[in-house]
């Protein structure tokens, strides 16, 4: 567990230096890492007012943002994972992506007006994410008797709905559809410094909630009914780990689009890595999320640059090889 | 007053009577076992005894209080529960699985105390399962499995323990062990347990008391000797069922409706040697 957990957090700075120093303007990294140390009062800056623009203008919120949307999804799919006690369940279970994705296409297709108007995007993919996982909630979660099937089954329901609104505001602009294509696949580029501050206070809140409830769901681990038995209440530990996840999701989806896999892969690697107890598994994945993300992040706009791989795909290729590999190293999944 | 007291219990599901307008007082310190045919709603009965049913009419109370009005937390240190198909989360070691049974004492965002940890290692050492701590839950076998479950139960140190067929899918010596196990704990402790079992001979040779079932209602209710028997017994079983003494012991033996022609006489009990018959039907 320490030596993970060590890695880790090695592999988070590496891959934050990594961020900053890599991409198509070169850099040296003694110059970039002597000017994070200037910012901080040690040592004076070597760069460029355009090379520390670069820097701090642009690769800088990309990786802030890359670190936080990476751990937030990570450490959600972990506790999605839990509380539903099923290996396949992803951030995007109760419908988050599919009400972003409607948020997000409307505000694309209907208020850009041929221009881009970014501020709409967020705001409706976000709003549209919480009324999905609310009605979901409401359909599937509500009653005492309800079970975490019923709610699963609730999230299929309202997601293919919503998918299918989605699909037709889609095909009705077939001008936008580019645009829309690109906000599904997730991006970091139009990360900046406001869009971090942004969901910043969401990320905080809603890690330290799903990393808090490691040991609940170490107890939901041997059923609902068990659970109930020794002393737990499920109902609120769900409703407080469902709103957590959610709500961070959605905050993250509004500012990058919906970028897939971490949110399943990176909780089974870490599974794999650290045992079955999520006291271990939710701290390391929110480390290993944001790594790897930024990680994929950065390959994303360098291998063929200057236009950019859509950051869902190398998420997918980066992570599905390494999944595979420790799979075949390592026990079987027990979630 | 009565450790476990049901008053005028009822369970629906929809519009299925399961279990309907049952009163019970159990003394502390008392082994009552719930016997009845499938589908008599016994799991029911026991499933609200531990609260995780709500009645559709009527209360439990454990130790004079409501079972409905008390915390999860208040409920788990007053009643544990060993459920008749328990889930085993592969992965975990057993001590961490036994811990479980502490949450209700130490909560959520602490770990467990010296006094918690001191009433483990006292149960992993009254259950023999010392050697199996840092084993993965999932490479017991049947009989240490159920060894373990009743130790998370145990750790609970409530004073009221519920079993719904602890004993299934073990074999003879493993239910022999489980349920000294329970009766030397009943013994020592006060405990009082509420169990269901199908096995009459174990039924009866453990608890102190028998409560038949049958379609949700309570038709028979004494001292184990009496009720296993009893006429009732076997015509709410629907079947042929006789009680041997053996040392001391009632044995009940199902028999084949007609006799058991083509089968020996010692396996129709006349040549036991020294043996009561209790004809029954």
């Amino acid at each position: 567990m320490a030596v993970v957990a060590t890695l880790s957090v090695a592999g988070l700075l590496v891959a934050a230096v990594g961020g900053l120093v890599i991409g198509p303007t070169s850099i040296a990294t003694s110059r970039v890492v002597g000017d994070v140390f200037a910012h901080v009062g040690i040592g004076h800056s070597t760069l460029t007012s355009l090379q520390s623009t670069i820097i701090w203008q642009l690769r800088a919120p990309r990786m802030a943002l890359g670190l936080l949307a990476g751990a937030m999804l990570a450490v959600a799919g972990a506790t999605y994972q839990g509380v539903f006690r099923n290996p396949l369940a992803d951030p995007y279970l109760l419908g988050v992506a599919a009400g972003a994705g409607l948020g997000a296409t409307f505000a694309i297709v209907n208020l850009s007006g041929g221009l881009s108007t970014p501020s709409w995007t967020p705001l409706l993919a976000f709003v549209g994410a919480m009324a999905a996982v609310v009605t979901t909630w409401l359909i599937g979660g509500r009653s005492m008797r309800s079970s975490a099937a019923t709610l699963i089954l609730a999230g299929v329901a309202v997601s293919s709905l919503l998918t299918s609104a989605q699909t037709f505001l889609q095909q009705q602009s077939t001008g936008s559809i580019a645009r829309v294509y690109i906000w599904l696949l997730g991006s970091l580029a139009s990360a900046s410094w406001h869009s971090v501050w942004m969901v910043v206070p969401y990320v905080v809140v809603c890690v330290a909630v799903c990393v808090g409830a490691g040991r609940a769901l170490d107890v939901m681990s041997v059923g609902e009914d068990e659970s109930r038995s020794l002393g737990l209440s499920v109902r609120r530990v769900r409703f407080v780990v469902i709103a957590a996840s959610s709500l961070g999701t959605a905050a993250v989806v509004s500012a990058v689009g919906l970028i897939g896999f971490v949110g399943i892969i990176v909780p089974h690697i870490v599974r794999l890595l650290v045992g079955t107890s999520y006291r271990r598994i939710l701290p390391i994945s929110v480390v290993f999320g944001a790594a790897f993300l930024v990680i994929a992040d950065t390959v994303a706009r360098t291998v063929m640059a200057p236009s950019e791989l859509p950051l869902g795909v190398v998420t997918a290729l980066v992570g599905a090889p390494v999944f595979v590999v420790i799979l075949s190293l390592r026990r079987p999944v027990a979630v | 007053m009565s450790q476990v007291e049901l008053r005028e219990l009822s369970v629906n599901a929809g519009s299925k009577v399961l279990v309907s307008k049952v009163s019970l007082a159990v003394e502390a310190g008392t082994w009552c076992t719930v016997i009845g045919p499938n589908g008599a709603g016994k799991t029911s009965l026991v499933e609200a005894v531990a609260g995780l049913r709500r009645p559709s009419h009527g209360s439990v109370h454990i130790g004079g209080s409501e079972i409905g009005s008390m915390g999860e937390r208040e409920r788990a240190r007053s009643v544990a529960l060993v459920p008749q198909h328990p889930v085993v989360p592969a992965g975990m070691s057993v001590y961490d699985y036994v811990a479980l049974g502490r949450l209700a004492y130490h909560g959520l965002f602490r770990s467990p105390g010296a006094g918690d940890k001191r009433v483990i290692e006292s149960v992993f050492e009254r259950l023999a399962l010392s050697d199996f701590r840092n084993r993965d839950v999932a490479t017991l076998s049947g009989g240490e499995r159920q060894r373990m479950v009743l130790a998370r139960a145990f750790v609970q140190s409530t004073m009221v323990i519920v079993l719904d067929e602890p004993i299934t899918g073990l074999d003879l010596r493993h239910q022999m062990e489980l349920l000294e196990l329970l009766k030397g704990e009943v013994d020592a402790c006060g405990l009082t347990v509420i169990a269901t079992l199908h096995d009459l001979t174990l039924a009866g040779q453990f608890a102190d008391r028998l409560v038949l079932l049958d379609r949700g209602e309570v038709v028979l209710d004494g001292p184990s000797h009496e009720v296993v028997r009893s006429d009732e017994l076997a015509s709410r079983y629907a079947m042929n069922l006789r009680v041997i003494d053996v040392d001391g012991a009632d044995v009940v033996v199902p028999v084949r409706h007609g006799g058991p022609s083509g089968t020996s006489n010692a396996l129709r009990g006349e040549a036991v040697t020294g043996a009561t018959r209790w004809p029954i039907s």
